[in-house]
């Protein structure tokens, strides 16, 4: 079986990490997990550091992107073969992860957990973004992606690599797109997903349309000129 | 009427220029793509005042503008100075980040060579 790396990047999610974390050793012990605390305001890494748990501690707070990264680089130098990215909200259900694991090993550069791949998708207007993403992404690339916002996503050694080392590979729909057009392999599995159980979501009515915004004129315009460049690691790229 | 054609050509130039120069740095992968979003919608905003000068001649006509480029000017002004304005946030925030992460590399280094000491 591959050694994967369960990546939880954690913001002020005092109140879920525990029982996230807990789940996950107590139930799924053959997966290894690292929570890394994006420079919480509350007691997130005190918590984590008081039982004990794999923590990287940024002293900064960096975005979902950059303690994404930060995981997969602890993935990339420690020799993991495939790494995942698992929310600390408890939205996130590891029983999932062995079907994802499953479809990765047969040959997936990227496995995504998909809400919608065998259930409809609602027609709400919480949906409509997922809805213009999805859109937008059967438009550039001609594959269809049923939750391309959905967090759940595994990825190969390869994939843990090009994502530890470049820069725009934010674990968003845009940066899968891209890798879409550029040959990678994506699948899809059908997951089901919970409700936050505490705290605040980071995704506003205001900051909602702003992402919306960002992830079209990425995924219909900017994604069209970027190059791929899988020899020349960041790095060595003078910025 | 051909000094208005020139201001039209030098708009569209202009835009093109942003967007092509922005769109060969995110090829080269030297900006992150958020940071382009911002001179991606200007060069539009001036290819738009460009193609339709009457939008600028309407909205000058209510502001009580003298002359439609003026409101091209204002439009530009107030793009730049909203830029400057979260750039500024932006850049506040950047200070605060690099202070925090060199007082953290400095105690880490403390600790390493207290360690060293005590053995």
């Amino acid at each position: 079986m591959s050694k994967l790396l369960i990546v939880i990047p954690a913001h002020n999610e005092e109140a879920n990490i525990v029982q996230v974390v807990e789940e996950l050793t107590r139930d799924y012990p053959q997966y290894d997990y690292v929570v890394v605390n994006d420079g919480s305001r509350d007691k997130t890494a005190a918590i984590c550091r008081a039982h004990g748990y794999r923590l990287i501690d940024l002293p900064v707070n960096l975005g979902l992107a950059g303690a994404f990264q930060t995981g997969l680089r602890f993935a990339a130098e420690n020799d993991y073969d495939c790494a995942m990215q698992m929310d600390a909200d408890g939205q996130h259900k590891p029983e999932y992860i062995e079907a994802m694991l499953k479809e990765l090993e047969a040959g997936s550069d990227i496995v995504i957990g998909s809400r919608f791949l065998t259930v409809k998708k609602p027609k709400t207007l919480r949906m409509l973004g997922s809805y213009i993403i999805s859109w937008s992404i059967r438009l550039t690339t001609g594959r269809a992606i049923c939750d391309p916002t959905s967090g759940m996503r595994m990825f190969n050694r390869a994939m843990v690599e090009e994502f530890a080392q470049n820069l725009n590979y934010g674990p968003e729909p845009d940066t899968i797109s891209y890798l879409i057009k550029n040959g990678a392999t994506v699948k899809e599995v059908q997951v089901e997903m919970g409700e936050r159980m505490a705290g605040q979501s980071y995704l506003t009515f205001w900051r909602s349309v702003q992402y919306m915004v960002k992830m079209s004129i990425s995924i219909l315009l900017i994604q069209w000129f970027r190059k791929r460049d899988t020899e020349t690691p960041y790095p060595e790229r003078s910025l | 009427m051909f000094d208005q054609t020139l201001i039209r050509i030098c708009l569209i130039l202009g835009s093109f220029i942003t967007a092509g120069y922005i769109l060969r740095r995110v090829r080269q992968a030297k900006v992150q793509i958020e940071d382009t979003i911002f001179w991606l919608l200007f060069s539009a905003a001036l290819l738009i005042l460009a193609i339709f000068p009457g939008i600028a001649y309407w909205a000058a006509n209510l502001l009580g503008f003298m002359s439609p480029i003026n409101f091209v000017y204002v439009v530009i002004i107030f793009l730049l100075l909203a830029k400057q304005f979260f750039m500024s946030i932006k850049l506040s925030q950047l200070d605060s980040k690099v202070r925090i992460l060199t007082e953290q590399v400095a105690l880490n280094e403390e600790k390493v060579e207290r360690d060293k000491l005590d053995l």
